[in-house]
């Protein structure tokens, strides 16, 4: 087996992968305890019982909002540090769209990774379609959706955070505004969920799932195998074979 | 010990209008300018020939169906079991004022020296001090009667026993409310119906299962994948090498 | 003069103002400690706060109260239960009390005037300076114009004691207090009746018919109280008032009478009393004196005749009558406590007091009671020095018929300072009190400041007077202070005696005035009238009240049980006749009018309204409208017109009118209220305010500016509502 590895995330990327990770737990996790209200609480009332036991309610608000705003000011020194050599490259990554094969790899890898090659071949026959997979760029069109999906999130998370806090310490008008701030609650708890959501098949795919074990190593590494990457990531590996070559 | 369930039971009819109970909650509770835990309806009266107007004293009502509470999503407002009052703990009040708008009473208010919703406690600081709420110790005519009904031997209870006493309620919103009014209560007809603000019910109608469904699916794809690899570990591309080739058209 | 002071309060005349308010502004300076008590955020009481008594001092009634005090600051004051004459209440007033401690505007140190007066430019001076100053001008003053030339006013203060001591000591016989601006007619009026000025018991009455008084708004301890109560227990209230007041509101029946008729409803009720037999036969023959002149006197005063006077009709007069009589004794009619009304006030209430003698209420439940001794000292007595080149009385000596002398009358001492006339005074020291604000015809009152050659104000803030003076000294807020013992009286409430002692540290430079006395007699070489302390002329006052101290400091308050009913049992009155007089003979050996008779008032003009001026719970005149608590009840005061009226001079409810007098005229925004009658017009006291240095200023209209300055002949109490006045929508 060819062991040569290939630099794949930066020292930075590496960090704030890790910082965002750690900000998202801690904010799912005491945000999620922040609703106890029966209609409204998605695990029951065990849930922001427990989690008050231990840290108080005004703990965990405090926590939630001194992280929140740890998280944003991060993020904002990251972006602005890295415009051009993270931030634009990975948007261009993330947004450019290969509608046909893009699909084409959603639908072959969902069968394959829940029902394995054999059954994803059996599917793709009638409709014409080899059983292959698509080559993928940096990011597979899986990661791509994920992040467009948990940018956007992240983002509606930001400004309806926003609007919470400036309702909290900085509002003055009466009620017209405070549906600005209660529309804002809903939003957020929508953008919690579905980011949520999408992030179980990351952490899925990442930390749990085989044939991506050496991504998940990369996170800490920096590097993948060539071989993963000629696997995965194929048009990305060409490219970088041939930068690496021409060096 | 038992719990309490405490209460106002007012006399309107021997309220002036003097204003005593406001200054004394405001000075109290330090309740910002233009905010009022308090109130005194039918104030200002206007001009009738005879029997006497009654003007009517009355605060948070400390219902036991209380609709602030039903709005309220972080738990911030809750009913306090130990001593019946409804109660607002500002470290967990994320100021959305969702509150505001679900009580029948206009009781509450935005707290904006402190970014938190408001109202009446019946005074719980001074009560943890032994001292009687401000609005009732300080009363000229002593309108205003503050007391535990669980206990027969308060005064209120003893006043509701002796007397007729009627609650101010909303017909739309019925609270349970544990203010009550000895003989005529004055003006009746200011409550509001409890209105739970649109994104809450958005969000509880609308909001809350699509969540639910987005979260569900994505866990039951994850379990698919996990029970895919655990059924077929050895589970491998096709030995045709056919991605690797394709891969040589481009 | 006038106009200037007209110019000064329209709202033109504000902003011209403003440069004024923003040096003086400079010149108080700022202090964080200072910030209202809404500003803080949290809490208010922590374990182990302390509990002080104290009394209050944001009205005349001294209701004593608990302080609650964390760190050296007042959190909060409660009613003090032990306390029967406030029957343990304490009003918005007395809650407000903590913001007036920690007002931003108080005065911080001595201020002397720099610019031309009224001006507002001020220098900051150290104690000594100042007082050292004041005494060079007051030996000045004395020697160049005789001591008499001196003037001293005090408020009801529990310290206002030592400025009449001073001014004793000093040789001055020119006091005033607020009296003849508030109540000394109906004092008068009673005194002469009864011999004594009674208490009413109004807690056991079971018949009350209120004219001239508002007690449900301005409150009086224990009266406002206990008329409720006494209503719960079943006692009928009828009020008869131009204006639909909240004691109108609460009373069982109400009649809009017409201004100034008081006197014909009331000599029609002893009409029917008297012809129908009604009053106690018993009562008026043992103890009266004058029946006989009575019937024939009110004989021509019929219910018919009384309704065209008063617009309160006969029948109703008639059936009022019947009641009252069917509930004496236990039935009264209010005696009130202002009655600076019209020029007969104290024969209006004199009127009052004959119908309260026919009930034979006197001495018994529910009628007029004797006023109840506690029995409180004098403290140190004082040996008044005699000064040999002193005149012979008081400046308004003989201006009125039986003045009170230690009351004085402002308004008649204020026309003799004017017409230098028996002698010219030169010198004014006022203490707690606020005449620019508070006497009728502001512009004579600044005249008079004028020709005075030294004026000293003692306040806590920049009062609209101390805006006048040439030196502004800062006085300690009550809760700072060591006062001495206060007596007060009351029906059923018992009397008693409260004290003060100093609940918070003093802030700034504020001093007591018992001080500043003291300091100004050591340099005037009157030291030995004021050697001693507060606290020993407190144990001089008590020293005939054994435990008094003791239940004092525990309880906040000392009670000596006496006698409440039956008191005059085989007792004679202070009177000529040493009866109660209907007919009063000393009246009539004066030339005065031995019974009430009445003469036909003069009434407004087609283009004219009677100004009638009051207040509300939430008002004590000027010293509580800058409160920042008590403003967000009372931002501002209005012109109450009734709609008829204003419909006629196209005014609307909140337009900005003027309303002009022959005192004066000021700019106000109008109330359209059908609570007050056609021909009346009414506003609240305290407002439109001068001096740029309170928060009022720039908001409402002065009452002190359009109020003409008349007063009652017997009395020289003012009579502030023989004003009439046009109102009209113009822009100031």
């Amino acid at each position: 087996m060819n062991k040569r590895m290939i630099l794949r995330h930066t020292k930075g990327g590496i960090f704030i992968h890790w910082f965002n990770a750690a900000c998202w737990f801690i904010l799912l996790f005491t945000g999620l305890g922040l609703i106890q209200n029966p209609q409204l609480q998605p695990l029951g009332q065990w849930y922001p019982n427990a989690l008050r036991a231990v840290f108080g309610g005004g703990g965990l608000l405090i926590i939630h909002l001194a992280v929140a705003v740890t998280w944003l000011l991060v993020w904002l020194v990251f972006i602005i540090a890295n415009w051009s050599s993270h931030v634009v490259p990975f948007l261009a990554q993330v947004f450019t769209l290969k509608p046909g094969r893009d699909m084409e790899w959603m639908i072959k890898k969902n069968l394959q990774m829940t029902l394995g090659y054999k059954a994803m071949a059996f599917f793709m026959k009638p409709l014409g379609l080899g059983a292959k997979i698509p080559d993928q760029e940096y990011y597979n069109a899986g990661q791509k959706v994920a992040a467009q999906v948990m940018l956007l999130g992240a983002l509606v998370l930001a400004v309806t955070g926003a609007i919470m806090l400036r309702g909290k310490y900085f509002m003055t008008a009466p009620l017209a505004d405070i549906a600005w701030v209660q529309w804002a609650i809903t939003i957020h708890y929508i953008a919690a969920g579905v980011t949520f959501g999408i992030l179980l098949v990351h952490i899925f795919m990442a930390a749990i799932a085989k044939e991506e074990r050496p991504a998940f190593w990369s996170m800490f590494s920096g590097e993948v195998p060539e071989e993963y990457a000629r696997h995965h990531h194929k048009l990305w590996y060409d490219e970088v074979a041939i930068k690496t070559s021409d060096q | 010990m038992a719990n309490q369930k405490l209460a106002m039971v007012i006399d309107a009819p021997t309220c002036l209008d003097c204003k005593g109970c406001l200054a004394a909650c405001k000075v109290a509770n330090n309740v910002p300018d233009g905010k009022w835990r308090n109130w005194i309806k039918g104030a200002d009266p206007e001009r009738r020939a005879s029997s006497p107007v009654v003007f009517q004293p009355g605060n948070c009502m400390q219902c036991d169906k209380p609709t602030c509470v039903e709005a309220c999503p972080t738990g911030a407002t809750y009913k306090n079991q130990a001593d019946g009052t409804v109660v607002i703990n500002r470290t967990l009040c994320i100021g959305c004022g969702q509150c505001l708008a679900a009580c029948p009473y206009g009781a509450r208010f935005k707290n904006t020296d402190l970014g938190v919703a408001d109202k009446c406690d019946f005074c719980a600081e001074r009560r943890k001090f032994g001292l009687e709420p401000a609005c009732v110790s300080t009363c000229p005519t002593k309108s205003r009667k503050f007391g535990d009904l669980n206990d027969a031997n308060s005064e209120v209870a003893k006043l509701l026993k002796a007397n007729r006493a009627v609650r101010v309620a909303n017909e739309q919103t019925r609270t349970d409310p544990n203010i009550y009014y000895l003989g005529e209560p004055g003006p009746t007809n200011w409550t509001v119906q409890a209105r739970m603000p649109e994104a809450f019910d958005f969000w509880r109608r609308l909001a809350d299962p699509v969540v639910k469904a987005v979260v569900g699916l994505s866990g039951l794809g994850v379990l698919a994948m996990l029970g895919k690899q655990l059924a077929m570990p050895k589970d491998a591309p096709p030995a045709d090498g056919g991605a690797h080739e394709e891969a040589g058209h481009e | 003069m006038t106009s200037s002071l007209d110019q000064k309060i329209s709202r033109r005349g504000f902003f011209k103002l403003t440069g004024a308010a923003t040096a003086a502004a400079a010149l108080g300076g700022s202090d964080s400690a200072l910030k209202p008590g809404a500003a803080q955020a949290g809490t208010r009481l922590k374990p182990g706060f302390e509990s002080k008594y104290t009394v209050c001092d944001m009205c005349f009634n001294k209701c004593s109260a608990i302080a609650r005090v964390v760190d050296g600051k007042v959190q909060k004051l409660d009613p003090n239960p032990k306390f029967l004459k406030s029957r343990g209440m304490l009003c918005a007033k007395g809650n407000a009390g903590v913001r007036q401690q920690y007002d931003p505007d108080r005065l911080k140190y001595p201020l002397l005037r720099v610019g031309a007066r009224g001006e507002g430019k001020w220098k900051r001076l150290g104690w000594d300076e100042a007082l050292d100053l004041a005494a060079e001008k007051m030996k000045a003053i004395g020697e160049k114009y005789t001591r008499c030339g001196f003037m001293f006013m005090a408020g009801a203060d529990m310290q206002s004691t030592f400025i009449h001591r001073f001014a004793k000591a000093y040789g001055s016989y020119n006091t005033l207090s607020h009296e003849s601006q508030c109540l000394i007619a109906g004092t008068r009026a009673f005194l002469d009746t009864f011999g004594e000025v009674p208490i009413p018991d109004m807690l056991y009455a079971k018949y009350c018919l209120m004219m001239g008084a508002n007690r449900f708004e301005a409150l009086v301890t224990p009266d406002s109280i206990d008329m409720m109560t006494a209503m719960k227990q079943g006692m009928k209230l009828v009020v008869m008032d131009p204006r639909y007041t909240k004691t109108a509101a609460k009373a069982h029946e109400y009649y809009p009478i017409k201004p100034h008729s008081d006197m014909a409803v009331m000599l029609a009720i002893a009409h029917v009393l008297i012809k129908e037999g009604l009053y106690d036969r018993e009562f008026v023959a043992e103890k009266t004196y004058g029946l006989e002149q009575l019937a024939k006197h009110v004989e021509p005063y019929t219910p018919e005749w009384a309704a065209t006077e008063s617009e309160v009709p006969a029948e109703v007069i008639v059936k009022i009558a019947r009641e009252l009589g069917a509930a004496k004794p236990a039935a009264m009619i209010y005696p009130g406590r202002r009655s600076s009304n019209y020029r007969d006030s104290t024969q209006v209430r004199r009127a009052f007091a004959i119908v309260n003698a026919l009930l034979g209420n006197w001495d018994r439940p529910g009628g007029l009671t004797a006023a109840r001794m506690v029995g409180l000292g004098g403290g140190v007595p004082l040996e008044e020095p005699f000064y040999e080149n002193n005149p012979a009385d008081r400046v308004d000596a003989g201006r009125a018929t039986l003045m009170f002398p230690e009351e004085g009358s402002f308004k008649l001492a204020r026309d003799a300072v004017l017409e230098a006339n028996p002698y010219p005074v030169k010198g004014f020291f006022c203490y707690h009190s606020n005449p620019m604000q508070t006497v009728a015809n502001r512009a004579k009152t600044a005249r008079m400041f004028d020709q005075m050659e030294f004026v000293m104000v003692m306040d806590v803030a920049m009062s609209d007077t101390a805006w006048m003076a040439d030196l502004v000294l800062p006085s300690q807020y009550y809760l700072e202070r060591l006062d001495p013992c206060s007596a007060q009286q009351g029906s059923s409430a018992c009397a008693c005696v409260v004290m003060r002692d100093p609940v918070v540290k003093p802030m700034f430079e504020a001093k007591p005035v018992f001080w500043v006395m003291r300091q100004l007699a050591n340099r005037l070489e009157l030291g030995e009238h004021f050697n001693f302390s507060v606290e020993e002329f407190r144990n001089a006052q008590l020293k005939d009240l054994p435990g008094a101290l003791e239940a004092l400091q525990k309880d906040g308050v000392y009670y000596n049980p006496s006698k409440l009913y039956g008191v005059y049992e085989g007792r004679i009155y202070k009177t000529k006749s040493q009866k109660i007089e209907l007919f009063n003979q000393r009246y009539a050996d004066m030339g005065l009018d031995p019974m009430p008779v009445y003469r036909k008032p003069a009434q407004p003009e087609a283009d004219q309204f009677r100004l009638v001026v009051g207040r509300n719970a939430v008002v004590t005149q000027s010293s509580s409208t800058s409160n920042s608590l008590l403003m967000e009840f009372q931002p501002t005061n209005h012109l109450w017109i009734n709609p008829a009226a204003a419909k006629g001079l196209g005014i609307e409810d909140g337009d900005w009118v003027k309303v002009a007098s022959p005192a004066g005229k000021q700019w106000i925004q109008a109330k359209v209220t059908d609570m007050t009658r056609p021909d009346t017009v009414y506003m609240e006291t305290g407002f439109g305010v001068l001096s740029p240095q309170l928060a009022a200023h720039g908001r409402g209209a002065c009452i002190a500016q359009v109020l003409v300055d008349d007063f009652d002949q017997i009395s020289g109490n003012m009579a502030m509502h023989e004003t009439f006045v046009t109102v009209s929508k113009e822009a100031a």
